[in-house]
């Protein structure tokens, strides 16, 4: 009897395989998206971050994601390159007491000693402000379409009731999930409505006008969520989500040993980044 | 949830046979009695048909005797009942179709079978119900059974192919109810893999839901209904959205679950697709069942009757004919064109293609298009009618080729201004809080070209838009519409035709010449379908090129001057 039903999930695996390779666990990505949190949340230094991204881009290649993992990797590294190099130029073209700060810079620019150093600098602190504050983001991005790219629906439900997530969580989730994709093809559809009405049709009515356009946007989006919604109620309604008892997951949810060999190896170097050790 | 029902339908699952748990002994499946059911008012929205574009009102000056419409009725006065004493049986393996206007009850009666009434639309329920044994315990509505009795017994196809999958892949939404009623994995492997050899979907397996075509989409929500055996299907207007081909692959899978003797009912307008599968036809109107009839008695009746009644058409060959008849001139346009110099084409394409840069690419004949005329397009799903669509408003960039606006080369944003899609969905069109301030909507700040010129025949001399006297002209405007007495009215609390005509209003005042309409008929009864028909009319009489993307063969053979056909033009290529 076991025997049969291994049989038959290897042919199920090597069916989800062939079309997304190998795959971690949704409570192991679940983990990877909170260390990715606490990152941010402990500030740690450049060379630890530097290492946990690595870390994180590292499944989206198994998975055969190679697009989305190249492009992440691509963004990370220039961000990386653009704050390390800001860091140099802000230190060194400055050069005196006041080091880079932006007072130093201020007094630089009314004193009217505004030569090629000093606009080097200001270059300097701008990127360095945007790198830095996007390339914190990156490490929540890339573990969040790590997760949201290579889950299905229904793992991801059938892991959150083995985490005994109560169903009053677990169904919100799951129509939000479902209500993603509905937004993006809606918002198409509602800019296209606008086009040919010539509502905000400019190429910069959105900026010139925000509060306007984006109410002309919300409004119909809203209205027509209020439909989709009822629909996907019903829907699911005569399909059984409602019932009472364990639900189960074609897909098998198991945690193996790479999923915690994984989670162990990112556990390492950002506790040790934390404890100031790395 | 009624636990020895589940259970004995769990250890049949596992097994991988589809008998069904017994039931009472009962010669029907479904017994209806003495019913009646008024939708409370917070679910009248969903009691219409107010998600699929339907017009659910009259349009003045087509039909007499159409303000006795049913279904106008459900709009405006929504404590109407929807179903009074209605009695139905129905017996195991039996197919049976219900029939009727918009409004007419036949929804409803399907919401009944499946349990959404009472458990997800409320209102004052009386009556006995009885489905695959499933009674409620005594005349206290309140232990009405829940719903997830009905899951395994029941399985359900609605309307709209595109919210009513949960799962963003193909497999899972088949696995989605095995999953909830707690089947083992391999157990519904196997299921799964029955099921799509069973209805000959293998192709459809491990794919991504919004990848698919509406046509699939509904074959898999057909699937996906019988993944648990049930022993009744219940579908409500499983066609609307769907093309002739798509029509004959449901038509495929409702004769495969007629074999396996499952009862099927249908809730329809398009009655053609499966008239031969069809053993029963009940017809409704006003909420009451009005006939009931054989597949002979019914398929003896004259076509005028069923015109009558408002019903589509049993049998389409005439129809089809007369298609043929106008796809032929259609390709003649040409030689037509140059004889009658009076209409100048509006639109003109030249060596048009159309597509997605890396995705797809459809080459396009030569077409014009002119003031005056309606233009049908059809040709089945997938064959770029809404790509062409896009393009000709200005939506899109053509891959090759260019378009001529009144003879001259034009730019996409100038067709932008030019023209106007009634999408199928037109709640994305209605951005304003009243109907009149809809039409005033972006007149006072777009740039001039938008409100160059608005043509309001009874207007005097040159029609030019002042602000002063906007307003008169948008009460014109809705006037010829038969909007004004919902000038005031929020756009979302309008019906679906209302909707519709609204978003029509709105291109008029904008001055577009060019109106195409997308599927506008989809999930119409007759009457409601020639009222759009009229409007048509009506839109082509006061100068406009109007071109109508459908699938509706009755509509396009009635109403369409011309037609033009993207799988002919394709033959022609391959040939």
């Amino acid at each position: 009897m076991t025997r049969t039903i291994a049989a038959r999930q290897d042919v199920r695996m090597t069916a989800s395989a062939r079309t997304a390779g190998l795959r971690l666990d949704p409570r192991a990505k679940l983990y990877l998206l909170l260390l990715a949190n606490l990152l941010l949340f402990f500030h740690v230094d450049t060379r630890g971050e530097a290492i946990m991204v690595t870390l994180f881009l590292l499944p989206l290649f198994v998975a055969g994601r190679w697009r989305t993992g190249l492009r992440l990797t691509v963004l990370y590294f220039a961000l990386l390159g653009l704050g390390l190099w800001s860091d140099a130029v802000t230190l060194t073209g400055t050069g005196s007491g006041s080091g880079g700060s932006l007072i130093g810079m201020m007094n630089g620019g009314t004193t009217g000693a505004g030569d090629a150093t000093t606009t080097l600098a200001t270059a300097g602190h701008v990127a360095g402000l945007l790198s830095v504050g996007i390339r914190m983001m990156m490490p929540c991005l890339i573990t969040g379409a790590y997760a949201f790219t290579t889950t299905s629906i229904s793992e991801f439900v059938c892991a959150m009731r083995r985490m005994r997530v109560p169903e009053a969580i677990v169904i919100p989730c799951m129509v939000v999930i479902r209500f993603f994709p509905t937004i993006a093809h809606d918002y198409r559809q509602i800019r296209n409505a606008m086009a040919l009405r010539g509502i905000a049709a400019g190429r910069f009515a959105l900026v010139r006008h925000p509060v306007q356009s984006l109410e002309f946007i919300i409004v119909p989006l809203l209205m027509n969520a209020t439909f989709v919604s009822r629909d996907l109620s019903v829907a699911a309604l005569t399909k059984g989500l409602g019932i009472a008892g364990e639900h189960t997951c074609m897909t098998v949810i198991r945690m193996r040993w790479f999923d915690w060999a994984f989670m162990a190896v990112c556990t390492v170097p950002m506790a040790l980044s934390i404890g100031g050790v790395l | 949830m009624s636990e020895p029902s589940f259970l004995s339908f769990r250890a049949n699952a596992a097994g991988g046979a589809t008998v069904p748990p017994s039931t009472s002994v009962s010669d029907a499946i479904i017994r209806i009695v003495d019913t009646s059911f008024r939708y409370s008012h917070d679910d009248t929205g969903a009691a219409s048909d107010a998600s699929s574009g339907t017009p659910t009102d009259t349009t003045a000056g087509t039909t007499a005797g159409m303000s006795l419409d049913p279904a106008n009725v459900d709009a405006t006065h929504p404590t109407e009942p929807a179903l009074s004493h209605v009695d139905l049986t129905v017996r195991p393996g039996e197919t049976v179709m219900l029939c009727g206007q918009s409004g007419c009850g036949k929804t409803t009666v399907t919401r009944l079978l499946n349990g959404l009434i009472p458990n997800f639309f409320h209102g004052p329920l009386t009556g006995t119900q009885v489905v695959c044994g499933l009674a409620p315990g005594g005349s206290d509505s309140a232990a009405s059974i829940p719903i997830e009795s009905y899951v395994p017994l029941v399985g359900s196809v609605f309307q709209n192919p595109k919210t009513q999958y949960f799962n963003a892949d193909t497999t899972s939404e088949l696995a989605f109810p095995c999953e909830n009623v707690g089947m083992e994995p391999d157990a519904i492997s196997t299921r799964v893999d029955d099921v799509a050899q069973r209805f000959n979907i293998n192709h459809l397996l491990d794919r991504s839901v919004f990848k698919l075509s509406g046509g699939e989409k509904q074959r898999l929500a057909v699937a996906a209904a019988t993944m648990l055996g049930p022993r009744v299907v219940v579908m409500d207007e499983p066609t609307s959205n769907l093309d002739a081909s798509a029509m004959r692959d449901l038509h495929d899978m409702v004769a495969a679950l007629k074999r396996d003797g499952v009862t099927v009912v249908i809730a329809e307008h398009r009655l053609a697709w499966c008239a031969d599968l069809v053993d029963r036809y009940v017809r409704f109107a006003d909420g009451a069942i009005v006939g009931t009839y054989t597949a002979d008695e019914f398929s003896v009746l004259p076509a005028e009757r069923l015109e009558s009644w408002g019903l589509r058409a049993l049998d389409l060959t005439p129809y089809r004919k007369a298609l043929r008849q106008k796809m032929r001139s259609g390709s003649e346009r040409t030689a037509e064109a140059t004889r009658t110099e009076i209409d100048a084409p509006i639109i003109a394409t030249q060596g048009l293609a159309v597509g997605y840069r890396r995705a797809f690419r459809r080459d396009i004949g030569d077409l014009t298009l002119s003031g005056g005329e309606i233009v049908g397009l059809m040709g089945h799903n997938g064959a770029g009618k809404s790509t062409l669509v896009r393009t000709l408003c200005g939506l899109q960039q053509p891959l090759a080729g260019r378009m001529l606006l009144h003879g001259k080369p034009a730019r996409p944003a100038a067709l932008t201004r030019a023209g106007f899609l009634v999408m199928q969905d037109v709640n994305y069109q209605l951005f304003a809080d009243s109907a009149r301030e809809e039409l005033l909507l972006g007149l006072g700040d777009a740039d001039d070209a938008i409100r160059r010129s608005v043509d309001v025949p009874d207007a005097a001399g040159a029609p030019q838009l002042h602000p002063t006297t906007l307003g008169e002209q948008a009460d014109r405007v809705l006037d010829e519409l038969d909007l004004l007495p919902f000038a005031e009215r929020h756009p979302m609390s309008l019906s679906g035709g209302q909707k519709q005509r609204l978003a029509i209003a709105s291109a008029i005042m904008c001055g577009k010449e060019l109106i195409v309409l997308d599927e506008p008929t989809s999930g119409l009864d007759r009457a409601h379908m020639m009222q759009v028909g009229a409007l048509l009319r009506r839109l082509a009489d006061r100068g406009k090129a109007v071109l109508v993307v459908t699938h509706d063969e009755e509509l396009a053979a009635l109403w369409c001057d011309r037609i033009i056909d993207l799988d002919e033009s394709l033959h022609k290529e391959a040939s």
